[in-house]
């Protein structure tokens, strides 16, 4: 065993109690960053990182600092001071940012150490981990390089799985890093809209973003939210009030909560295994105090996800995205007029599946299309996320699996009309719609992929979220899961 | 058959706030190229807007001014369209909710007065500055991000001259609450026309021309006058009237052709997602009109009354509000008023004038001149003097009465010395005391002649002719 196989809390322990060292840490998880095949990284920042780890070594590691050199990636969406950053996207080649994104910066300052930049599905919009300018990204439970990991955070995921960084940040604007998580068996968390600050992060569509991350514990996660929630002045949306702790006492988790499984979501799925583990989960969660119903919200609705969520992010995708002309930043082709020398940068700088987006949004923000397209969408968001908060009237989880399969093959199409897909693999998109906290975590596996387990809950119930996760956690006894370190799950 | 011009105008004023709308990046229009800039002006990704409240308090204090209903709630929205001077492919704008509505404002032509209804008053960012060459084009973000506001007038007005009267107003009210530099020619205060012409009694609006690059009062008027009379004899010629694009020719003083009109662009708005909407309370409202800098009507109140100017002076000097704002700070070390005014409007806008400086750049502390002000009215120093100590102070930043006492620049109004001197001139030529009071008045100017003589022209001639009159009486 390797302390880098450890999560952060038992790093940490490691580190204060002289048993290793950041630096020894550090050049463990460059080896592993650089023997990887699965496509992880846009960038290793191998000198930086040791240069880091050493200054870092020459102090004590301080006890009430979890982050302390703890090696961690970030998503090639967010900006990095002085370091490339492309967000997949061959119209950022080259571009390298003035500042640091508020969350690199946080992590910067507790003295976390960024040992690379990882890949994403273009401008992070996908959810297959294929369309970065550098190809697929695969599954590092699969060594064969034949399965996805999932996107956009695929190489922020795959690399956590893999076991070479305990903690990486993703960006979700639909599932971007809890679907992954489910199929990288990991803890892939996104909070409260508001509460981290979106500046740095590349935008995708912003009423729907989220800093999000992957951990391999529960535990992880809320030191990184409690790391990472505070207000910012560079982002307007920042939540402004203050802000309770979410670090939760394990000893002192109250059951006495009740569990609504979203029914039509349950009813699309026809994996047996997956669905076995659900079931087994449902018990025990019963069994230690949980009060489990089945909820509903309207089939129509959910099979309206979707729609409204491609209609929305692409509409905001498109105006987001306006900025990358080929003027300022990225690589410039030249032209007889302005004209020319942007379409020449657009049409060489994304590939098609972007440009599909573009013509998508572009399409719903038409002023002769507005009010049936984007508006229209606008409101299935909201009778979504109005029936949602009815639903946390009573309930103070929602609970499904977070996908209806294991991670798909490379090829694998989709029946894109299905229930199956338009409910169970894109309703995660209500916590975006709604900007509600959600977290996935492993549940089992099945053909050696592990697949995982969603939960959702009201705006700035992180804490409470928290403690449940923590309470599966304990019944799947898949805490710490990753390809060094394979348990069964339920 | 008669014509009359429909006109609506939209005028964007530049804010002079200390940064930008949306970024931190400072506000100076003299600097270098390229200087004044924050990641958000060159839309870095992930760079995101924060609302600047100066602006918003200005566009309050301008929306008030215009007698508008302000909005409670401060929405922003995109306006999209790809263009080389446009950073983010979008511009932040508020099109569905305008801080303001439904305003109005006075003008005056021909002594009849005129309420013109005003649509609406918006913030919103500038674009970058391009200077196109022949081959290449620069592009200077200082300007990018800066706030505008943009008013849009009802279509009103129905002349040239009414049009420029309107601007005038909003640039009298925009200077004068501090707003903006309101200099047209600089371009910190732009003016679209829209203009269509109708037979008079119609209701209805015939094809309107749009009408760019309006860089004076002047030219507004001349555009619209020739644009009408233009359309006018197309419509007498039983042409049509072509929905299009012109700007104003300088040189040839016409409205030339720019681009026809087809379809109106689609800017595909959508409500801003960075900007969530923002509550303004009654409080930050009301501290914005009631702290805002004193305007036009009321300025002149106050200057007529603490002042008693006479009102060709009053209105001199409040044609700039920072000619006004000069008075204002010399007024408090004289009260001298009315020749101060006199002051101000001869020698110093003269100074101005002659040697094309801005009010803003003369430096001379107003202490000084309230002092020469002063030092004038007790004809202690006469006017060539005056001006010697003008000339000196405006180089020099220099009291007149230092300058005075260095040069030696005084009257000699000593009564002692004086009579010394008159009693020399009178010993030299004994026949003046009879000849004065044989009624040979000629004698008193013979003496002061001669004592001016003496002493270079110093003396102060009211003592003079005083002690003048009493020793040829003797």
């Amino acid at each position: 065993m390797n302390y880098l196989d450890l999560n952060i809390e038992e790093i940490h322990l490691a580190l204060v109690e002289k048993k290793v060292t950041c630096l020894e840490l550090v050049k463990e998880a460059l080896k592993r960053a650089k023997e990887d095949t699965n496509n992880d990284f846009e960038i290793i920042l191998e000198e930086e990182a040791i240069q880091k780890a050493v200054e870092l070594d020459k102090k004590d590691c301080p006890k009430d600092n979890i982050f302390y050199g703890i090696p961690y990636c970030a998503k090639d969406n967010f900006s990095t001071k002085g370091y490339e950053t492309t967000a997949s996207s061959n119209i950022l080649n080259g571009y390298v940012p003035l500042f640091d994104a508020t969350v690199i910066k946080l992590l910067n300052e507790k003295n976390a150490i960024l040992i690379a930049k990882t890949t994403l599905d273009e401008l992070a919009m996908g959810g297959t981990g294929t369309s970065g300018h550098k190809g697929i990204t695969f599954n590092p439970y699969k060594n064969d390089h034949t399965t996805l990991i999932g996107g956009s955070s695929c190489g922020s995921c795959a690399a956590v799985a893999a076991s070479i960084v305990p903690f990486a940040l993703g960006s979700d604007t639909g599932d971007s890093v809890r679907k992954p998580a489910s199929y990288g068996g990991l803890v892939g968390f996104k909070p409260t809209w508001g509460l981290i600050s979106r500046f740095g992060l590349f935008p995708f569509a912003p009423s729907l973003d989220h800093v999000a991350y992957f951990t391999r514990s529960v535990k992880d996660a809320s030191y990184a939210l409690d790391l990472l929630s505070v207000h910012d002045d560079n982002d307007y949306t920042s939540y402004r009030k203050e802000r309770n702790s979410v670090l939760f006492d394990e000893n002192n988790i109250s059951t006495s909560k009740k569990v609504g499984i979203l029914k039509e979501v349950y009813d699309s799925i026809d994996d047996e295994t997956l669905k076995t583990s659900f079931d087994k989960l449902v018990n025990k969660l019963k069994e230690v105090g949980y009060t489990v119903d089945f909820v509903s919200i309207d089939k129509k609705l959910l099979s309206s996800i979707y729609p409204a969520y491609i209609v929305i992010s692409s509409a905001e995708a498109t105006s987001n995205n306006a900025n990358l002309d080929g003027i300022k930043f990225g690589p410039y082709y030249d032209g007889k007029t302005y004209q020319e020398v942007m379409i020449n940068a657009r049409t060489n700088g994304f590939s098609s599946l972007i440009k599909r987006r573009f013509v998508l949004g572009s399409y719903a923000l038409m002023k002769e299309n507005q009010e049936e397209v984007f508006k229209r969408a606008q409101k299935v968001r909201h009778l979504i996320v109005n029936r949602t908060n009815e639903i946390f009237n009573d309930y103070d989880f929602i609970i499904g699996l977070a996908a209806p399969s294991v991670a798909k093959k490379v090829g694998e199409v989709s029946e894109q009309l299905s229930d199956k897909y338009l409910i169970a693999d894109n309703y995660l998109a209500i916590g975006n719609f709604g900007g509600f906290p959600s977290i996935t975590l492993p549940l089992g596996f099945k053909d050696g992929l592990p697949f995982g387990v969603n939960l959702t809950s009201k705006p700035y119930s992180e804490k409470q979220l928290f403690e449940i996760s923590y309470k599966i956690e304990e019944i799947t006894g898949l805490r710490n899961l990753s390809v060094n370190n394979k348990k069964e799950g339920l | 058959m008669n014509f009359e011009a429909v006109i609506g105008l939209e005028i964007h004023v530049e804010m002079k706030t200390k940064s930008k709308m949306f970024s931190s990046a400072p506000i100076d229009f003299k600097a270098e190229p390229n200087t004044l800039i924050a990641p958000l002006d060159m839309a870095f990704p992930g760079t995101m807007p924060i609302v600047n409240k100066e602006a918003v308090r200005n566009a309050i204090r301008v929306a008030n001014a215009l007698h508008m209903e302000i909005d409670h709630e401060l929405w922003f929205d995109r306006k999209n369209y790809f263009y080389s001077d446009l950073p983010k492919g979008y511009q932040i704008t508020q099109q569905d909710r305008p801080i303001g509505k439904e305003g109005y404002l006075e003008i005056e032509v021909d002594g009849i007065k005129k309420r013109c209804d005003i649509e609406r008053i918006h913030m919103e960012e500038d674009t970058c500055m391009q200077h196109h060459f022949s081959s290449y084009s620069l592009l200077d973000y200082n300007r990018a991000g800066i706030p505008l506001i943009e008013i849009v007038s009802k279509p009103v007005l129905r002349s040239g001259v009414e049009a420029r009267k309107y601007v005038e107003k909003i640039r009298e009210i925009v200077t004068f609450a501090n707003v903006s530099d309101g200099k047209m020619e600089e371009g910190s205060l732009r003016c679209d026309v829209n203009i269509s012409i109708r037979p008079y009694g119609v209701d209805t609006f015939g094809t309107k021309v749009e009408i760019k690059n309006l860089n004076s009062l002047a030219h507004i008027e001349k555009a619209i006058d020739f644009e009408t009379k233009r359309q006018s004899e197309l419509l007498l010629l039983g042409k049509k009237v072509q929905q299009e694009t012109r700007r104003f020719d300088e040189a040839k003083k016409e409205t030339v052709l720019m681009r026809v009109k087809t379809e109106a662009a689609d800017y595909k708005y959508f409500t801003e997602p960075n900007i969530p909407p923002i509550k303004i309370s009654d409080e930050f409202i009301n501290n914005a009109i009631e702290t805002c800098p004193e305007l036009y009507d009321q300025k002149f109140e106050r200057f007529m009354k603490n002042y008693a100017l006479n009102v060709t002076d009053a209105q001199i000097l409040l044609s700039n509000v920072d000619y006004a704002n000069y008075y204002d700070k010399c007024a408090l070390f004289t009260t001298n008023y009315q020749n101060l005014a006199n002051f101000f409007i001869s020698s110093i806008l003269g100074y101005l004038n002659k040697n094309v400086v801005d009010i803003k750049d003369f430096n001379v502390e107003p202490k000084f001149v309230a002092e020469l002000v002063d030092l004038l009215k007790s004809k202690e120093i006469n006017s060539t003097q005056g001006a010697d100590i003008f000339n000196k102070m405006v180089k020099e930043n220099k009291s007149p009465l230092k300058i005075k006492e260095e040069t030696g620049a005084t009257l000699i109004s000593d009564e002692v010395k004086i009579r010394e001197l008159v009693l020399e001139v009178i010993k030299l030529n004994p026949t003046l005391p009879s000849d004065f009071k044989a009624g040979k008045t000629r004698a008193q100017g013979f003496v002061m002649g001669q004592i001016m003589r003496k002493t270079g022209g110093k003396i102060n001639p009211a003592i003079a002719n005083k002690i003048i009159v009493e020793e040829l009486n003797k």
